[in-house]
């Protein structure tokens, strides 16, 4: 069997932070809707008690948030919307079928990939600031309580946007194979890239490998 | 307590109801008349002697009232509030600030803690310090701003309506130190009698605009005032329409719902589309899967 040829898609730096902010995220998530939902309080006992989920989110939402902003600066040059997104999202039905002859060809992100990585830039910013505003005992008594009210009914929303949104990532992560292989190790082979993201080929940067 | 008494509780929904009280008792209530306070303060200091609260020495803010504000280690106190009347007369307008034991209590709507706050069948609002997990979204949703946060423990604490003391037939530690009268206890239908009788005779002896204090927004509290003046609650330092906040409403009946309607609509499309499209593989890095999902049964397919 021949060797594939390999590219390199994901650098070191970028590959430990994402699996550390999956880490902390899950974290995050798990005593983050245990506040959401009385009736799974079980949820943040993966902190040890309910007061320690409470005590332990926010350091644990920081510790998310923060490098997934590092990341997310980092990816930004490759999720600029180009000419070929719109025609792409005009055909969201063949690429979700798998109709391969009919998909557009994208570059180094394809569009679905660029409405995440917004999603996740506007929810990560908003779930930090509501997230501080809402820290007891620390930060909250700075804020008047309608503010700070508001900001409870914010980070809700944002938070529940987010887990769709990461579900959807983890759906599609998991459903085109290769894409986890390549976040864990870095490189992906050149089939790959031609068959899910054929212009990425065409680019210089990926020179380097 | 035995669960018989609670007749609401924190961190429930209709799904998940709280057991329906099977005994009916008279709701019970606080009547503070403004008209009579003269600002002594033994409410406040039988309050911390009866429930053992220390708050921290303060310093001097340019007002008799001491502490400012209620917290974790003073439940009630007296506001100074100074006011001027319509004869440019500057008077002061005394409230027992405290614990309102609303009937709508916007800090239950808010706690995500089942149980950790909790209305008994008298109508009072009892905190279990034992459930709070100190999150401080009740400390956020509360009108009158009368439930605290403690750094300390990060627990909450406010006016128990001296539970410890009715639950044995008496009155609240302030009711029974008060040296006017302005503070009565009974139940809730006798104290707005009374407060009622008190508001005609201030009518007549001219303060035409005298009131009772007993807010509809939070469907009534367990603790009602007279007022020299209705119209202007926020010259006592209470909100003139206290309830529930918009954004606490729609957190916890239109986000709640919602949002569990998308979390699963969007993991039920995943798994169905993982189902029915199957594998999505490159054929030269794994041919063998490859081949499997795409030309195994040529004549025979599994999508009818
Ligand atoms: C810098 C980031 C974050 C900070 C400082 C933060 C802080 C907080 C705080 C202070 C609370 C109140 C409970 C508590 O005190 O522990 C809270 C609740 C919550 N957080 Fe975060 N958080 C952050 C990020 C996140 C993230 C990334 C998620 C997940 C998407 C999340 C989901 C939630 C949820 C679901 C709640 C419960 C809201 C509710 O009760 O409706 N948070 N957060
Ligand atoms: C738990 C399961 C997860 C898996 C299996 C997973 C997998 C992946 C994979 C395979 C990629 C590379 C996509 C590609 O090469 O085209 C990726 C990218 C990325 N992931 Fe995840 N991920 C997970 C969770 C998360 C979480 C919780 C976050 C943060 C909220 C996150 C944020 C990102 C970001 C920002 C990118 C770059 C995408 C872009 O720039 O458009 N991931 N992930
Ligand atoms: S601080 Fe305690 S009582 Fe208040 S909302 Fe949070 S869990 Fe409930």
């Amino acid at each position: 069997m021949h060797k594939p040829e390999l590219i390199l898609r994901h650098k070191m730096f970028d590959r430990v932070c994402h699996w550390f902010v999956v880490a902390t995220g899950i974290f995050t998530f798990l005593t983050g809707f245990s506040f959401f939902y009385p009736s799974f309080q079980w949820l943040g006992l993966i902190a040890g008690t309910p007061e320690l989920a409470r005590a332990l989110h926010p350091i644990a939402g920081l510790l998310m948030c923060l490098p997934l902003m590092v990341m997310l600066a980092r990816y930004y040059h490759h999720n600029k919307w180009e000419k070929g997104d719109l025609t792409w999202m005009l055909a969201i039905k063949d690429v979700m079928l798998e109709n391969e002859d009919k998909i557009p060809p994208i570059g180094h992100y394809n569009p679905g990939q660029k409405v995440l990585f917004r999603t996740f830039v506007i929810t990560s910013i908003v779930l930090t600031i509501t997230g501080i505003m809402m820290w007891q005992p620390y930060f909250t008594p700075f804020f008047s309580t309608v503010s700070v009210q508001w900001a409870i009914l914010l980070h809700a929303v944002c938070a529940v946007i987010m887990l769709i949104f990461v579900i959807v990532h983890f759906w599609m992560a998991t459903w085109v194979e290769g894409s986890v292989a390549g976040m864990l190790y870095g490189y992906v082979s050149k089939a790959w890239c031609k068959k899910h993201h054929p212009n990425m080929l065409n680019d210089e940067s990926h020179s380097e490998k | 307590m035995s669960d018989k008494d609670i007749a609401a509780s924190s961190g429930l929904s209709d799904l998940n109801p709280q057991s329906r009280i099977r005994r009916t008792i008279p709701k019970i209530a606080k009547l503070f008349d403004a008209t009579k306070c003269n600002g002594c303060k033994a409410c406040q200091v039988a309050c911390s002697e009866w429930n053992d609260l220390r708050a921290e020495v303060g310093t001097f803010q340019g007002s008799y009232q001491n502490p400012m504000a209620v917290s974790a280690d003073s439940w009630t106190i007296i506001k100074f509030n100074e006011f001027v009347d319509d004869n440019k007369k500057l008077r002061w307008q005394f409230t027992h600030s405290a614990c309102m034991h609303c009937e709508d209590p916007a800090c239950l709507t808010a706690c995500s803690t089942k149980g950790a706050i909790v209305q008994k069948s008298n109508g009072t609002v009892e905190l279990n310090h034992d459930k709070c997990v100190g999150c401080g979204y009740c400390v956020s949703a509360c009108p009158f701003g009368t439930i605290s946060l403690n750094p300390k423990d990060s627990k909450v604490y406010k006016c128990t309506m001296c539970a410890d003391r009715v639950q044995a037939g008496q009155e609240p530690a302030c009711v029974k130190t008060c040296t006017t009268g302005a503070l009565k206890f009974g139940t809730r239908e006798d104290m707005l009698f009374i407060a009622e009788k008190r508001v005609a005779q201030l009518k007549e002896r001219g303060y035409a605009n005298a009131g009772l204090y007993n807010p509809k927004g939070v469907s009534g509290t367990g603790m009602v005032m007279v007022l020299h003046d209705i119209n202007k609650p926020e010259s006592y330092g209470l909100p003139a329409d206290p309830k529930t906040s918009l954004p606490t409403t729609l957190w916890q009946d239109v986000v709640k719902p919602l949002g569990t309607a998308g979390i699963l609509g969007a993991v039920a499309v995943a798994c169905v589309h993982r189902i029915t499209v199957g594998r999505n593989i490159v054929e030269e890095d794994d041919p063998i899967a490859y081949a499997q999902q795409h030309h195994s049964h040529p004549e025979k397919t599994d999508k009818e």
